[in-house]
């Protein structure tokens, strides 16, 4: 070949070829898109995320300490009027005497007038009455009702023994509102007279100055003069029994109900993979036996359990039972995930895909890693999603019968617990920590269940 | 609590079936559960409107019968072994001693018709017509039986302490003579003679508990050692005897007509339907006529208000207070920590505004004010300076008792309470207080009653919430609690002094000697900060508006309905 030099070009081929593609997507990039969809979990992912960030940064933002006890507003519900006026310091009052006449025998007759003496206010609601002839001592009723027409004079307030004293200071658990006060006389026997006189009385909400220093509301006693208001501590969820501050206590209480809730879960799923793995992928006699132990720890009683813990871990009573309570937890709570992950494993093990590649000479190490984790990683998850949810029920029954935390330290379970003996007339102290329990759950079971869907492998490949 | 691992699990190995479905079907389920709720709720409050339609079996006028409810079962009726509430109530129905309070508490006859008590003697005189409820007639060899059966050790009777006023009784109950060296004589059948220690100024008030109730003695030995506890191991001479003891669930009383006033009796029949002490289910009882009487607690008020209740009160007699641990290894041995904690102790405080039941009062003294003295009430004529809280103080002596103790900071106390709901309310308003007045820090040790008993024998607490109620009616019943030898000092609180005093109030019988030895014992515990107390406990009640002549009282059966009746 002689004659020149041929050159060859290649063809130029200016369209290009159409390709049908797109990246590739990981398992979890996969599963955040698939969870996206899905609104109930991303809207319970974002409410877990709160729940973590009221728990984490709430007490940052909210500074009151949820021990203190505002004495002047116990159980006030979120929204009250907190408006009060400054008046002077509280003196005992001597009362007013009047002399003692004697029994002429007949039915006593009512005192002829009752009447409010100073200004009736939230520090004490002072009466005086006019003397009954005859009279052994008196009982002082309060209402809140008017006791006519049918005479329930309301709530026996006080009894004098002695007939010389005419008067009565009222300090009992005064609120702002219009008392309805009836005195009665008694005769020489305690046996009350039928005839009663009325008074009424407006109570106004007060403060001394040197109180609304001590509770932080003004600096100075010289800031404010008598007959200025001043806004009582602002508690925006309400206050509990003793006056403390729910939204604190709520925050607080969220520290152990999250803690255990996360850290128990957490902890027992791990033991169960690992436990259930080892049982599914050896198979055969040590299966059985390890799945028979596993029944055997699901028939030990947790409560007993939790007492025994109590008394290894030397808890006295009034130290935080939150230690033992974790670990009853995760030692006894571990079979569930162990069996689901076995089943789980044992099915994936006799699964085409995984002769294939044994075949192709994939080692055990590999397969773990690159079939079994991924194929079960939903179940796990799922898992985790649904024992939080019981967990924080848990924590929240042990604190409610009194074997969880110590007070003052509050926790929801605790915090229910107390509410639930003011269900009737102050029902926040119970909705609270009840709505908060509740949210908490639903989220966790919601993402849990969007989790499922999101992450189940063979889910994917139908599509 | 069954076992966590229980929890709803993913059913994820067939969850495959799709997304849309498993989504829906829980919009369908919360659905579902949304108009389930509602139904129950509409059907549980159509059944409540039911049963308030039903009301007014409490009281049956045409039976004479009323229905109760007692707070829990007696452990049995044995009034040599009683020590709580229940079994005193139901004796105080069933039984009767020498002599009982009446319906406005002052002392009459019971089995005994007359009576005299002389410095070291006492002789009672038993009626003819006093029988038990097998007709046998009721002799003064019941009483020296039942007596005996008290103080001999082997019973172990935890009331025994109260016999000790009678001659050789101590000496017996520890043991160190035989029982029949007591001296309590039958003299004859109607006749009982007996000696004394010493003179007891209040020996008629004490006759009238209940351990010092008579046993037919032929009749305890034909049972066999199960005296008592069932409604025929047990003979009655009071008032009403026990128709039927269904354990664990109700007791029916009925008129005993053997009963020798039995005239006086206008009730049928007491029955005690439920046994329970939840103050909120004796008031949905009594709110649906199931008992004819109910306590309120704080959490009640507005709503028996709003019903229009005829509220009633009364003192129960007792005393609450915080006892300190005197034991040398403890902390609170210390003066100066205990007055520290007396100046912060705000007694108004408590009861106005963390209690908030009428019927509690305030308290310093450990004597309450139902008391009677010389003449009028103790408290009227020894008033006890009662001065407001001082933090300042209060921080002065806590600086002083840590320099003592060679503390560098408060320290931290164990606070021993009982463990209902208004027992811990307090330990923990108490625990604020001692912590932001004194910086000092309480753990709260919560216990079951027998529990507590046991760590509070045993002293095992820094500060108990103890409370005390009267078993008879004299100041005595509080005054000599602190004595060295009382076994009840739980804190073991040791002043000479205060011995002394009891010393003397108990023998003298000038009733101003012995009024002033217990405001010297009033005073001493004050000064010296053996206890700090935090309030009297009263009580509000509502009973149904036909049965009246109910007898509450601080001393002796409570509540009585011994003479009462259906209008």
């Amino acid at each position: 070949m002689a004659e020149g030099t041929l050159s060859w070009e290649r063809v130029q081929v200016e369209r290009e070829v159409e390709t049908v593609s797109r990246p590739s997507l990981s398992y979890w990039q996969d599963a955040w898109i698939r969870l996206k969809a899905n609104r109930r979990a991303l809207i319970s992912l974002y409410l877990v995320i709160a729940l973590v960030a009221f728990t984490l940064l709430g007490p940052f933002v909210w500074t009151v300490d949820p021990a203190a006890q505002d004495l002047d507003q116990i159980s006030v519900p979120p929204g009250a009027d907190r408006t009060a006026t400054v008046v002077g310091d509280y003196s005992p009052w001597r009362g007013v005497t009047a002399t003692a006449t004697a029994d002429d025998g007949g039915e006593l007759a009512a005192p002829v007038s009752v009447s409010v003496v100073d200004q009736p206010t939230t520090n004490s609601v002072r009466l005086r009455w006019d003397p009954v002839p005859g009279a052994g001592g008196y009982r002082v009723y309060r209402n809140r009702y008017d006791p006519e027409p049918d005479g329930a004079l309301g709530l026996p307030i006080a009894e004098i023994l002695n007939p010389v004293n005419v008067s009565f200071e009222d300090r009992l658990d005064l609120k702002a509102e219009t008392y309805f006060y009836s005195v009665v006389a008694l005769d020489g026997r305690g046996r009350e007279s039928p005839n009663y006189t009325t008074a009424t009385a407006g109570v106004t909400r007060v403060i001394t100055a040197a109180e609304a220093v001590e509770k932080g509301l003004i600096d100075n006693e010289s800031d404010v003069q008598l007959g200025d208001t001043v806004e009582m501590a602002f508690h925006p969820l309400g206050t509990d029994y003793l006056g403390r501050d729910m939204l604190a206590r709520l925050m607080h209480g969220a520290r152990v109900s999250l803690f255990i809730g996360i850290v128990a879960p957490f902890f027992f799923v791990i033991i169960g993979i690992l436990y259930g793995s080892a049982a599914g992928f050896m198979g055969g006699r040590a299966d059985q036996v390890l799945m028979r132990f596993a029944d055997f720890v699901v028939a030990l009683p947790f409560l007993l359990f939790m007492i025994l813990l109590r008394i290894l871990f030397n808890v006295e009573s009034g130290d935080s039972g939150i230690g033992p309570m974790l670990v009853a937890m995760v030692l006894l709570s571990w079979p569930a995930a162990a069996r689901l992950v076995r089943g789980q494993i044992l099915q994936i093990r006799e699964e085409g895909y995984i002769g294939a590649s044994r075949l192709l000479g994939a080692k055990t190490n590999y397969l773990i890693l690159r079939h079994m984790i991924p194929n079960t990683m939903g179940v796990i998850l799922v898992t985790l999603t649904f024992a939080v949810p019981s967990a924080i029920f848990t924590e929240a029954f042990l604190s409610f019968i009194g074997m969880g935390v110590a007070p003052p330290t509050p926790s929801w379970g605790s915090m229910c617990n107390e509410g639930l003996k003011t269900m009737l007339t102050t029902p926040h102290e119970l909705i609270a920590p009840a709505a908060f329990i509740s949210i908490t759950v639903l989220a966790f079971n919601l993402l849990g269940d969007g989790l499922r869907d999101a992450l189940d492998a063979r889910m994917r490949a139908t599509e | 609590m069954s076992d966590i691992a229980e929890a709803p699990s993913p059913n994820v190995p067939d969850g495959a079936a799709g997304t849309g479905l498993d989504v829906r079907s829980l919009g369908q389920i919360l659905y579902l559960g949304g108009i389930g709720v509602v139904a129950l709720g509409v059907l549980l409050w159509l059944l409540a409107q039911w049963n308030e339609g039903g009301a007014g079996e409490a009281v049956d006028a045409a039976t004479g019968t009323i229905t109760l409810s007692l707070g829990g079962e007696p452990p049995q009726l044995d009034s040599t072994r009683g020590t709580d509430a229940v079994s005193f109530n139901i004796l105080g129905h069933t039984m009767e001693g020498l002599l009982r309070y009446d319906a406005e508490n002052r002392l009459v006859g019971g089995v005994a018709e007359r009576w005299e008590i002389g410095d070291t003697t006492a002789t009672f005189h038993l009626r003819r017509e006093a029988r038990w409820s097998n007709g046998e007639p009721i002799t003064a060899h019941d009483f020296v039986f039942s007596w005996r059966k008290v103080l001999d050790p082997v019973n172990a009777s935890e009331y025994a302490f109260i016999l000790y006023v009678l001659k050789n009784a101590e000496a017996i109950n520890n043991g160190e003579m035989p029982v029949e060296s007591l001296e309590v004589f039958a003299v004859d059948d109607r006749t009982l003679q007996v000696h004394l220690e010493q003179p007891v100024p209040y020996f008629d008030k004490l006759v009238a508990f209940a351990t010092y109730n008579p046993i037919s003695e032929a009749f305890y030995e034909s049972r066999q050692g199960r005296y008592a506890a069932d409604a025929e191991d047990l003979l009655y001479n009071g008032p009403f005897t026990i128709a039927s003891w269904v354990h664990g669930a109700s007791i029916r009383l009925e008129k005993n007509p053997l009963y020798w006033d039995a005239d006086r009796i206008r009730l049928n029949a007491i029955d005690y339907a439920y046994f329970t002490t939840d103050p909120n289910a004796i008031i949905n009882l009594f709110k649906d006529g199931k008992t004819a009487l109910a306590g309120l607690v704080a959490e009640n008020l507005d709503d028996a208000l709003q019903r229009r209740w005829k509220i009633k009160r009364f003192s129960d007699g007792a005393v609450f207070f915080m006892e300190f641990n005197h034991r040398p290894e403890r902390l609170t041995r210390n003066y100066h920590l205990r007055k520290a904690i007396q100046a912060v102790n705000d007694s108004p405080e408590l009861v106005y505004k963390v209690i908030k039941l009428p019927g509690n009062l305030p308290a310093a003294s450990l004597f309450p004010v139902w008391l009677k003295g010389v003449d009028g009430y103790f408290r009227q004529e020894y008033p006890l300076a009662d001065p407001a809280p001082d933090d300042e103080l209060g921080r002065r002596h806590l600086a002083t008792a840590m320099e003592e103790l060679g503390l560098s900071e408060p320290p931290t106390l164990v606070m021993l309470i009982g463990d209902s709901p208004t027992a811990k309310k307090q330990a923990e308003y108490y625990q604020n207080l001692y912590k932001q007045k004194l910086g000092i820090d309480i753990k709260i040790d919560a216990q079951i009653f027998k529990q507590r008993l046991a760590k509070m024998t045993a002293g095992d607490f820094d500060i108990v919430a103890a409370g005390w109620g009267p078993d008879y009616d004299d100041p005595m019943t509080f005054a000599d609690l602190f004595a060295s030898w009382n076994e009840n000092n739980r804190g073991r609180f040791d002043d000479p002094e205060l011995d002394d005093a009891v010393d003397v109030a108990r023998s003298s019988s000038d009733p101003k000697t012995r009024m002033d030895a217990m405001a010297r014992v009033q005073q001493i515990l004050f000064d010296e900060a053996a206890i700090v107390v935090s309030y009297e406990r009263g009580s509000v009640y509502v009973s149904h508006p036909r049965l009246k002549g109910i007898v509450r009282r601080a001393v002796g059966t409570d509540p009585d309905y011994t003479g009462a009746w259906i209008e």
